[in-house]
């Protein structure tokens, strides 16, 4: 669709920009700041230049908590994305009733976020759990085994997270033509070919704004993780916003600023990962 | 079958953890009084609600959550029309801010914010809290609203203005109305998003103006009452659910997002 154009419509942006330039754009030139200082009091600062950004670049303890999260990121995405999809094909096959089958998926998105930890924990609590008993029985030890934690905290996630997926996935699937359906009916499509060529790139919008968000969440993974086991065990789900916690929390605001900027300059690079992607699918 | 065996499945998965709560928070948990523990009963409820500091946290909850949708709202709606029906000189690099935003960490910024909001005096107070959820939610609210209004067609507009219309008389009387499923889809996810939020919301609150979130952290002590921190966390889940059921025939239509690229 066409549309018109003028420049005075930036007065109807006014009052969203007014918003996030206070509680976006200001703090984050803050922190910026900040992490070229050594901080000790709001009085007392002290320009650093790069040295907290080279310290943290060269510490081992950094890029081995960098390694975790890309490889908590990785597997979320490949198990949440395609189990997102399979179940919104599933609601798609089930007519007019999948809108019960979407308000279940979606029920795990209202729970707080520091209580989800809470949920789980509860449930394979050895002694009170629905499942304690079973999967103590089976040597399951989410405290002292790192692929234990490793997999409490993906199902977890998978858990609270799935419902976007499939919310999104299935708004894409609805809106493919039944036409398109009938030709490849009467071509004799597989299975496969069908989802491959016509609803695979009918919800590729829609997946690609979920591999953001999901990619940019389960690396920055803070509240879920750090309540199932702080980083443990032996510092195997130490994930990198977890050390930023820490070092706010230990008052350390100079490296924690420097420390945030490097991330957020991360969380740049995925979105613009995401604009590229998105730019070639739709030639203009 | 074999769907009705997947269905089930998913139901079961989703279902399990919340079954655990339910079950929990009509359990007595501790040995109180005369409740033995191990006895089914609404004690953990009746706790809850004779709690001053519960009950305060569940009104501070409220207060910025519906502050934060009213925020966005009307912050959002005036931005997606313009970027629905109109090209203008750096449209594409604001959508490319608030997706930026919208990403962005809360715990990376949550120490400037905190410094920031003591300055301006909004520590401890809700509208503090839901100015800045609005990070995360104007840009959601955007999207969902400028979906719902491209759908329309343009000459809807037009004939509202060659009618005579103002630009708030149209927004009143014609676009709100057929936009309605939009803006309430845009709520739920804004309502969902700012009430599950914990980062923000407990670096904001200090001394006073608790939210549920941080209550529900506060309980857990040398002795924990399980039984009423699930109840907490089952009344937590009412308002949400009740969203849910509310846009759940136009949850559907989920939202789509135009990064900077221009169709």
């Amino acid at each position: 669709m066409q549309r018109w154009s003028d420049n005075r419509v930036w007065l109807m942006l006014a009052p969203a920009i007014c918003v996030l330039g206070i509680v976006g754009a200001l703090p984050l030139l803050a922190v910026i700041n900040y992490g070229f200082h050594d901080i000790f009091s709001l009085a007392e600062v002290h320009w650093v230049g790069i040295d907290w950004y080279r310290d943290i670049l060269q510490s081992d303890r950094f890029a081995a908590s960098f390694g975790r999260s890309l490889l908590f990121a990785t597997l979320a995405l490949a198990i949440q994305v395609p189990l997102g999809i399979a179940v919104a094909l599933l609601l798609v096959g089930c007519g007019r009733r999948a809108v019960w089958g979407l308000m279940l998926c979606a029920l795990p998105l209202v729970v707080p976020w520091n209580m989800i930890p809470m949920l789980w924990l509860g449930l394979i609590d050895p002694q009170t759990g629905l499942l304690g008993p079973g999967l103590a029985s089976l040597g399951f030890d989410y405290k002292f085994t790192a692929w234990h934690t490793w997999a409490l905290i993906l199902t977890m996630d998978t858990w609270h997270w799935l419902g976007l997926v499939v919310v999104l996935a299935y708004a894409g699937l609805v809106s493919v033509p039944p036409a398109y359906h009938q030709a490849a009916a009467i071509d004799g499509a597989s299975r496969w070919a069908v989802f491959r060529h016509i609803e695979l790139p009918s919800i590729s919008g829609a997946l690609a704004i979920v591999f953001l968000l999901r990619f940019v969440d389960s690396f920055m993974i803070y509240t879920e993780a750090f309540s199932i086991n702080a980083g443990g065990p032996d510092d195997a789900t130490r994930f990198l916003s977890i050390e930023l916690g820490e070092e706010i929390k230990g008052f350390s605001y100079g490296q924690a600023a420097a420390r945030a900027t490097l991330y957020f300059l991360i969380v740049l690079i995925a979105v613009w990962a995401f604009v590229l992607a998105t730019r070639r699918k739709d030639p203009s | 079958m074999k769907r009705l065996l997947a269905l089930i499945a998913l139901a079961g998965f989703i279902l399990l953890p919340l079954l655990q709560a339910v079950i929990l928070s009509f359990t007595a948990t501790l040995p109180d009084g005369d409740v033995a523990q191990g006895s089914i009963g609404l004690m953990n409820y009746a706790r809850v609600l004779q709690s001053p500091d519960l009950r305060a946290a569940i009104g501070n909850s409220m207060a910025y959550v519906l502050l934060n949708v009213a925020l966005c709202l009307v912050a959002g709606l005036p931005a997606a029309y313009a970027l629905a029906r109109f090209r203008f000189v750096g449209d594409r690099h604001f959508l490319l801010l608030i997706l930026v935003f919208r990403v962005t960490p809360p715990v990376v910024l949550s120490l400037p914010i905190f410094i920031l909001f003591a300055r301006l005096g909004l520590v401890n107070s809700p509208v503090g809290i839901a100015l800045v959820h609005a990070l995360f939610n104007l840009p959601v609210a955007i999207w969902i609203l400028e979906s719902f209004i491209r759908a329309v067609p343009r000459a809807f507009d037009e004939t509202a203005f060659l009618d005579g219309h103002s630009v708030p008389s149209f927004f009143f009387r014609h676009l709100i109305p057929v936009i309605a499923p939009g803006i309430g889809v845009a709520a739920f996810f804004c309502f969902i998003f700012s009430w599950v939020e914990v980062v923000f919301a407990r670096i904001l609150t200090v001394t006073a103006g608790k939210p549920i979130t941080v209550a529900i952290s506060a309980m857990f002590g040398f002795q924990t009452d399980i039984g009423m921190v699930m109840a907490m966390t089952c009344l937590s889940l009412v308002p949400g659910v009740g969203m849910i059921w509310l846009v759940r025939n136009h949850i559907s239509r989920g939202f789509i997002v135009r990064g900077s690229s221009d169709p």
